[in-house]
């Protein structure tokens, strides 16, 4: 029986007795069947699925099963353009080996540069193992801010970089703009140009970062259990709330934090390696750490087990 | 001296004609109509009061303004002492009813000074408050803190084609690096400034504290130029930017400043530790930090950076750090 559970996005045929049921379709007869009392309701449907049968017996550079490219056409501009595909007989090689037919260019020009874009987004989320729903997200963002072109003059790597820090604030799951550097050929500074225009551009404003965005990847990355990355948040959001740390960036509080906890308990982390992981300078993790090393005891959860007691916290 | 008791405090320096504002009061208040004819009716009740009464009060009035052209009017019209001479005046004045009128402090002034345009209608009572134009702040006393001006950028055109090397060459303190920058960087120690003079004659004077200063500064650049043997001229001196700071002396929470005025503020601690503050109108941008200190600039007029400064005083009394 009918296994395609394709959803009919015919609104004309439904079944007389049960106008609410999604007919099924069975590819092999070409039916439409009810559900809910088994009518066939239309017959004869083409199917617009891929091509079925494949005629392997060249050599197929492409699957020939394909009828159209595989493409979002919500992104780029309908994507119902073709081309004609590499000769691969000897017919189609003139006498210096160069094909004969050769105009395999201007194939969506409008689109180019955004199918650029979208490839190089695709490139710099694998390199941080972002989740498709990022990567949808900052497609969506790219696509806005290409249309509206009023950052036409900037270059689409600091606009797609820009895009991709954006969606990940947006998602709940911030990352710092080392991390998107890193992934990036553009600078910090030109991301964080691109960034403020196009939020000025898109009329739209993300949250402040906080310091418990950041904790579970730092300490992952670091290799630290799960009761100093609980203490390291708990001390980072109790700094903030104690106002011991006026002024400095959430990512340096957080790197503190973290070098507390880990230096309390077994695992313990030199600032260089926090430092490295944070993206943040040794004396930026030490400045923040004088600031609230004279509460370290208030700022511990109460569950806490010290493998080094806090009076002999390093001091620095 | 009951008369301008009875005005609210904000506008006791409104209370003269042509709504002048005097010195002493500071220029721009949250409450202070920006140049209108808003200024403030005091009491139209001369029916009440005795002549005799209406001089005396016109009298302590007089103490408190510093238009000589009124109190010459005022002593003329004690030396004439003519009661009739008074009557008329008034009754002329309640002839003329709503239409514009200036504030009926000298009642000899209507007869010679032209109404304010657009001014308000005779108001029946002498405690009727004022509705502000600018968004509603309370009308509480200004800051009392004045934002000093660092930094003033004026351009000035010089009139002529200017040779870089030969300046370069025969001027003091001037280096010319043609690969890097393509004009002469000159500086002169009073006032301290710096000026970059370009071929094309036009020159950037960056550095000066004041206005005054600036525009000297710009005229001792220009004099250098002439000695060396351009035909150098002084034409559309004009000042580009200034840049004021000043301290609010309380610590100011910058997250809740972001969440409230979103559209106006960027705060990204990554990027910049203060928040960046677009004022509308003026349109000045602020640099407001944790500690209290705040940066004003793009400004053009010295009365722009203390009209943003009043403006954003109240919303930063809002958002001062409790502990």
């Amino acid at each position: 029986m009918a296994s395609t559970s394709r959803l009919d996005a015919l609104p004309r045929v439904t079944c007389p007795n049960h106008p609410d049921a999604i007919l099924v379709e069975d590819y092999r007869a070409g039916d439409m069947i009810c559900p809910e009392c088994g009518l066939v309701v239309g017959d004869r449907v083409i199917d617009v699925g891929s091509e079925w049968r494949t005629f392997s017996n060249d050599k197929a550079t492409k699957d020939p099963s394909r009828v159209g490219d595989s493409q979002n056409p919500l992104l780029s501009d309908g994507d119902l353009s073709t081309m004609i595909g590499k000769g691969t007989g000897a017919a189609s090689f003139d006498e210096f080996g160069n094909s004969k037919y050769q105009n395999r260019r201007a194939m969506s020009s409008s689109d180019r540069a955004m199918m650029n874009a979208f490839k190089e987004i695709t490139t710099m989320a694998d390199r941080i193992n972002l989740p498709r729903n990022i990567v949808d997200r900052t497609n969506n963002l790219f696509k806005q801010v290409y249309e509206q072109k009023s950052l036409k003059g900037r270059a689409n790597d600091a606009i797609a970089s820009a895009c991709l820090y954006i969606a990940c604030r947006q998602e709940g799951v911030p990352r710092t703009f080392k991390e998107i550097c890193a992934v990036s050929r553009i600078s910090k500074k030109e991301i964080g140009r691109c960034f403020k225009l196009i939020l000025k551009a898109l009329e739209t404003s993300v949250d402040l970062i906080t310091t418990g965005d950041f904790m579970s990847r730092f300490c992952s990355n670091l290799c630290l259990p799960k009761q100093v990355q609980m203490a390291a948040t708990h001390i980072a959001r109790k700094a903030v709330e104690l106002d011991l740390v006026p002024g400095r960036s959430p990512i340096s509080v957080a790197a503190a934090a973290i070098y507390m906890a880990s230096q309390a308990s077994a695992e313990k982390r030199t600032q260089k390696e926090i430092g490295d992981i944070a993206g943040v300078a040794d004396v930026t993790i030490r400045q923040s750490y004088r600031l609230i090393y004279p509460r370290a005891p208030d700022l511990f959860p109460t569950d806490f087990k010290f493998d080094t007691p806090v009076d002999k916290l390093p001091q620095l | 001296m009951d008369q301008n008791s009875s005005l609210p405090p904000y506008a006791q320096g409104l209370a003269s004609p042509q709504g002048a504002m005097t010195p002493g009061i500071p220029i721009f208040s949250p409450m202070m109509p920006y140049g209108t004819g808003l200024t403030p009716q005091p009491i139209q009740n001369t029916n009440s009061l005795s002549i005799l009464e209406e001089q005396q009060r016109q009298q302590q009035q007089q103490q408190q303004q510093q238009q000589q052209q009124q109190q010459q009017q005022q002593q003329q019209q004690a030396v004439a002492a003519a009661a009739a001479a008074v009557q008329q005046s008034t009754s002329q004045q309640a002839a003329q009813g709503v239409s514009g009128q200036t504030p009926q402090l000298f009642h000899s002034q209507t007869l010679t000074t032209a109404p304010l345009p657009g001014t308000t209608p005779l108001y029946p009572s002498p405690m009727t408050p004022m509705t502000p134009i600018t968004p509603a702040t309370p009308a509480s006393e200004s800051s009392g803190i004045v934002p000093q001006l660092q930094n003033i950028v004026s351009t000035v055109n010089l009139g002529c084609k200017l040779d870089l090397k030969t300046i370069a060459l025969r001027a003091r303190n001037a280096e010319y690096n043609p690969k890097r920058f393509a004009a002469v960087i000159m500086r002169i120690r009073e006032p301290r400034t710096t000026a970059l003079i370009f071929s094309s004659g036009k020159m950037v004077c960056t550095g000066a504290k004041s206005e005054e200063q600036s525009r000297l500064a710009a005229r001792k650049y220009a004099r250098v130029v002439q000695k060396l043997g351009f035909p150098a001229k002084f034409l559309d001196f004009k000042i580009q930017n200034m840049v004021g700071s000043c301290d609010v002396k309380f610590p100011i929470r910058l997250e809740g400043l972001v969440l409230t005025h979103q559209q106006f503020s960027s705060y990204e601690p990554e990027l910049f530790p203060g928040l960046i503050y677009r004022m509308i109108k003026p349109r000045i941008v602020l640099l407001i930090f944790v500690s209290g200190k705040v940066v004003l600039t793009g400004a053009k007029v010295r009365a722009e950076i203390y009209e943003a400064f009043e403006n954003i005083y109240p919303i930063l009394k809002g958002f001062r750090k409790t502990t």
